[in-house]
């Protein structure tokens, strides 16, 4: 029997994406908040669930690859390493936090009824519009920045199997795990009602990432649905404009789905492609799945009344963020949940731009933003 | 005997971290009010994460927390001493 690939992915990702928005919400799962509470309040709570989230993952990738499940390995759409990805990294931590989320951040507290993450999305599809009007000058620094072409993740750059590293990685990562489970450090109380211990919502996502894997034939990936609004709303107003775009033509995406052995491609531009069957449902399964969350406690209300200057670094966090997604190239998603899981080196450098872009954001939250 | 004075703060639908910034730089404004039991200060917030991290740093200071919910916010008292 043959499947329609389109409505099966699009089914899955909807559940996924559902699943994921209301873990997401009843935890405050915030990953641009863990990263700037390490810096502005030296928190380290949220940040652990975090390590717990990457090393899940890791261990179900691995054994998932292990028994055959991960055909496609590594991913596609994960490339070499480059410069890009530590200065796109860079900006993706300034945007966020400015943004008060991040890219899938931004998609739980909009459903739950954020005005502010609603206007940070609106600066995210700004900021991918911004990035296609540079694309052709990035890609040429990407290019010219790129090392160790051809090879993708650590132990493909060492020439060895990836259990090789991934094994005592893992193992080290979990016997730090249970020493903070062991002092109490992985839970906290809370008055929230319905509140879902992080750690949970750190295993129950890298379960989510692990069926996208297996069943899409990659992780969790959101943002170049971005681009595809970017260019849909660009179209409206200039479509010669946005057709001329190499960005909106370029088909980065060519691989065969393994669950229905059919070959799909998709890109960044306004059509229906691969790229929109997975993530326009995933991201509103997000919403959606925030939003019922939001609404079965009733903690959905909106909030508009609010300081110029917040809403000022919703929308520029949004567009830093927006363009970062590009330029890095990917978002924090695909990276923390699906290439450093798989010792991806370009999600290194990522990780290694993230912080101090964070860093950054952060400190103009505190001292700009929100100075009284 | 002294009235006390209760301080109200709405930070409902504020961008992260200024509930928890706000409530850290309120409590430490009125300490000494705080302490000597003058006041109470009342925190009206929607931010989930808020609701723990803000009556856990109150309690690392010494100061009693209570947690009520209204309609769409969550309530987070603090008082210098346990009533």
């Amino acid at each position: 029997m043959t499947v329609a690939p389109y409505p099966l992915i699009m089914i899955i990702c909807l559940v996924v994406g559902y699943l994921a928005g209301i873990s997401m919400h009843r935890s405050d799962y915030c990953m641009a908040g863990m990263f700037r509470d390490l810096f502005l309040f030296k928190r380290t709570f949220m940040l652990r669930t975090l390590v717990l989230l990457v090393l899940s993952s890791m261990i179900l990738f691995e054994v998932a690859r292990l028994i055959g499940f991960l055909p496609l390995y590594p991913f596609p759409l994960l490339y070499s390493p480059t410069l890009a990805n530590i200065v796109g990294g860079m900006l993706f931590g300034l945007g966020m936090v400015l943004a008060g989320g991040c890219v899938v951040g931004t998609l739980y507290k909009m459903g739950a009824g954020s005005v502010l993450s609603t206007v940070a999305f609106a600066g995210l599809i700004l900021g991918s519009f911004f990035y296609a009007e540079i694309h052709p000058w990035w890609a040429a620094f990407i290019k010219s920045t790129t090392f160790f072409t051809g090879r993708i993740t650590l132990p493909q750059i060492l020439g060895v199997s990836p259990f090789i590293l991934i094994f005592p990685v893992a193992a080290l990562g979990m016997f730090l795990v249970l020493r903070w489970k062991n002092e109490g450090k992985l839970v906290r109380p809370s008055a929230a009602e319905g509140y879902l211990q992080p750690w949970k919502a750190a295993l129950f996502l890298s379960v989510l990432g692990l069926t996208s894997y297996v069943l899409i034939g990659m992780p969790l990936g959101l943002t170049s649905s971005y681009a595809k609004l970017s260019g849909y709303i660009g179209s409206i107003f200039f479509r010669d404009h946005i057709a001329s775009l190499a960005y909106y033509q370029a088909i980065p995406l060519k691989y065969v789905h393994p669950l229905t052995n059919t070959y799909l491609q998709g890109g960044g531009g306004p059509r229906f492609d691969a790229i929109s069957a997975m993530q326009f449902p995933l991201v509103a399964g997000i919403i959606l799945g925030s939003m019922s969350s939001a609404v079965a406690l009733r903690e959905f209300h909106l909030y508009y009344k609010l300081p110029l200057k917040q809403y000022v670094s919703a929308f520029s966090g949004g567009i830093i963020m927006g363009l970062a997604s590009r330029m890095a190239p990917t978002c924090n998603v695909w990276h923390l949940m699906g290439g450093l899981p798989i010792l991806a080196t370009s999600s290194m450098l990522f990780l290694a731009g993230l912080l101090p872009g964070a860093w950054l954001g952060s400190k103009l939250m505190v001292h700009v933003v929100l100075r009284r | 005997m002294l009235t006390l004075n209760i301080i109200r703060y709405d930070i409902c639908g504020q961008i992260c971290p200024s509930t928890l910034l706000t409530a850290l730089q309120v409590i430490n404004e009125y300490s000494q009010q705080l302490s000597d039991g003058e006041v109470k200060i009342a925190f009206k917030t929607d931010n989930r994460d808020a609701i723990s991290t803000i009556p856990e740093s109150a309690a690392n200071m010494g100061y009693p927390v209570t947690v009520t919910k209204g309609d769409g916010y969550y309530l987070i008292e603090i008082s210098g001493a346990e009533e």
